[in-house]
């Protein structure tokens, strides 16, 4: 079941374009960044950016992070939302239920096809931001890349510390996936469905913002999206990287029992 | 049937949701162990505890919002803001104090040399000397070197034992310090302290009437073990831009030798005048411990721009004696008079006793 719903989703030409949306923001801010050389000034901007004109190896990042906050988590809310209200909406539920297969094991499978949807997303942004970085900006300096704390990073350091934000996104995106996923089997409407998970995530940077929220500010499904940044301090700073890592394993777990005893009871008519 | 099942299955859900947010609640309520150690004692352990060496994560929260010129933004956004730091501490002469911002950070490498500041954003590593009087920095702030410095001058009368508490995983025996100077602003300084290294976990400073701290600062993560010498030391990486810090030291004493030629009082507000290394003579620094009070005189030519940001604040009082204004805690008050040089008056003391000091300086309006 899970093979079918991975053939499904990446045989449907808009999980493909949506990939591909994705990717020109951050290409469009290379080429703006190469033509006029101005990097943005400390304190603002998306992390690496500033960094990118010396060091080419770091856009990867820096297109993440300019990724991360919004157009990200709208590509994953969209896919997650169709899930199982798309079936719904589309009239093929039923039939998708009538197989011996049960809605427990059809739920997993969505949701191992939507994780792989999050990570072939990731490693298509962090790929197309290198070959971009590398082709519009300087290579690497021969010293290294210098850390955010400013020691030197070797190559395989990069590349290692590269891997680890990558998965440490991937995994950022499964709760916003699970959201999704949750909505999707609450509603026939995967837009509507969609949008829930976007007035989450809206609700969470929101409330990030304010002091008045900071109480439960730890437990916001936003607070430690940027986390990755700390995979680049030197000594690692290993702190938001575990809590953030931890919180969408909760956020993961609560939705999927909810979507659960949801689902598993359904009265399914289309 | 059906109807029960989907209620079990809800149950099972919710029953999962509860512990999940009953947890941190759970967690945090754990009491803390107190033990029976005087509060003199604790206070020597403190002071006796400067070699300690530690690595850790801080964090320190300010409710200050201090009336300044653009050019001292960033020593006024250490006491209004929320500073996360990392720190490596070997010895007060080594050390590195990292303030960790979301997409940079700014380093400060402490040698017997001197210091290097790395800031990633901007990507530059500056170098300066040791100097005896220096703005706050992000070091200042960290609850070790603060509890020490306030408690290094408090009398054994002033401080007195506040319970315990669970900071960063440990057990920390509260020092109470109530100023006995009735000129004081500071209404309280509670300091939790690490009873077998003597190290000051959590600093709370409160201003008069206040409920919540004016100055919070306290360590989320704390390892007590001397961190090794290569996380402490830095070397510009090959692609900074490295500066030299402008020399403080030359700076105060051309500032010394501009400000206006004055005698100031032995005595200001009932406060005594005392000395410190590195401070102009023509500065006067009046008080002890936590009750500072210092009186600077300055050509009137510079007060206009401090008049201009004092009397911003809604809070300002103007009078025949000058503009004053509290921030939290700090007051801070310039001092004009028809042809004579203005004095600026800040430090840790009430706006009646800024006033008191005021009609106390020579020359000034009484």
């Amino acid at each position: 079941m899970i093979g079918v719903e991975l053939r499904k989703l990446f045989r449907r030409p808009r999980t493909w374009v949506t990939i591909a949306v994705l990717n020109a923001l951050p290409v469009l801010v290379a080429v703006l960044l190469q033509l006029t050389d101005l990097a943005p000034r400390p304190g603002e901007g998306p992390p690496f950016l500033s960094a990118v004109l010396t060091n080419g190896a770091l856009f990867p990042l820096a297109a993440l992070a300019i990724v991360l906050p919004l157009f990200l988590p709208i590509a994953v809310a969209v896919v997650a939302g169709d899930a199982v209200a798309g079936e719904a909406q589309a009239g093929t539920l039923r039939y998708l239920l009538a197989r011996p297969a049960g809605r427990t094991r059809l739920l997993l499978a969505k949701l191992v096809a939507l994780m792989a949807f999050v990570l072939v997303t990731v490693l298509v942004v962090a790929a197309v931001g290198y070959v971009v970085g590398t082709t519009l900006f300087e290579a690497q300096p021969t010293g290294g890349t210098t850390s955010v704390s400013g020691t030197s990073l070797t190559q395989t350091e990069l590349a290692g510390r590269s891997a680890m934000a990558i998965g440490y996104v991937t995994v950022s995106m499964l709760g916003v996936a699970a959201f999704g996923l949750f909505f999707s089997t609450l509603t026939d409407s995967p837009l509507a469905a969609a949008l829930g998970a976007l007035a989450v995530l809206v609700t969470s940077s929101l409330l990030f913002t304010l002091d008045a929220a900071s109480p439960i500010a730890p437990y916001l499904p936003t607070r430690y999206w940027l986390a990755f940044v700390d995979l680049f301090r030197d000594p690692v700073l290993w702190r938001d990287v575990v809590r953030g890592l931890a919180l969408q394993g909760v956020y993961v777990g609560v939705l999927l029992a909810a979507a659960w005893a949801n689902f598993t009871t359904k009265d399914v008519t289309s | 049937m059906a109807a029960r099942g989907r209620l079990a299955r809800w149950a099972a859900v919710a029953l999962l949701v509860a512990v999940l947010v009953a947890l941190p609640s759970v967690v945090a309520a754990l009491p803390a162990d107190d033990a029976d150690v005087p509060a003199a004692d604790l206070r020597a352990a403190v002071l006796d505890g400067a070699d300690v060496g530690f690595s850790g994560y801080a964090v320190s929260a300010g409710g200050l919002a201090l009336p300044v010129s653009d050019r001292l933004t960033a020593a006024a956004d250490l006491f209004s803001d929320r500073t996360l730091m990392r720190v490596w501490w070997r010895g007060p002469d080594e050390h590195r104090v990292d303030v960790v911002a979301a997409a940079g950070e700014t380093g400060v490498h402490r040698d017997p040399g001197g210091t290097w500041t790395w800031d990633f954003e901007a990507g530059t590593a500056t170098r300066g000397l040791p100097a005896s009087l220096a703005l706050p920095a992000p070091p200042d702030l960290l609850p070790a070197a603060l509890g020490r410095r306030l408690l290094s001058e408090a009398t054994d009368d002033e401080v007195t034992r506040a319970g315990a508490r669970r900071v960063a995983g440990r057990d920390a025996l509260g020092l109470r310090v109530a100023p006995a100077e009735p000129a004081s602003s500071v209404a309280r300084v509670d300091v939790w302290v690490d009873p077998a290294s003597g190290l000051p976990l959590q600093v709370e400073v409160y201003g008069e009437d206040a409920a919540l701290p004016a100055l919070d600062t306290r360590f989320l993560d704390l390892d007590l073990a001397v961190p090794p010498a290569d996380v402490v030391a830095f070397t510009p990486p090959p692609d900074a831009t490295v500066l030299t810090a402008p020399d403080t030291e030359g700076l105060i004493a051309e500032a010394g030798e501009r400000a206006p030629d004055v005698s100031l009082p032995a005595e200001l507000a009932g406060l005594p005048r005392r000395s410190f290394t590195g401070v102009p003579g023509a500065v006067g620094v009046y008080g002890r411990g936590v009750t500072l009070l210092a009186a600077v005189p300055v050509p009137q030519r510079l007060a206009g721009g401090l008049r201009e940001a004092l009397t911003a604040s809604p809070e300002a009082v103007t009078d025949a004696l000058g503009t004053r204004v509290a921030a939290g805690p700090l007051g801070l008050m310039l001092v004009e008079r028809a042809g004579g040089p203005a004095y600026v008056l800040t430090g840790t003391v009430t706006l009646d006793a800024l006033a008191e000091a005021a009609r106390q300086l020579p020359g000034a309006a009484s």
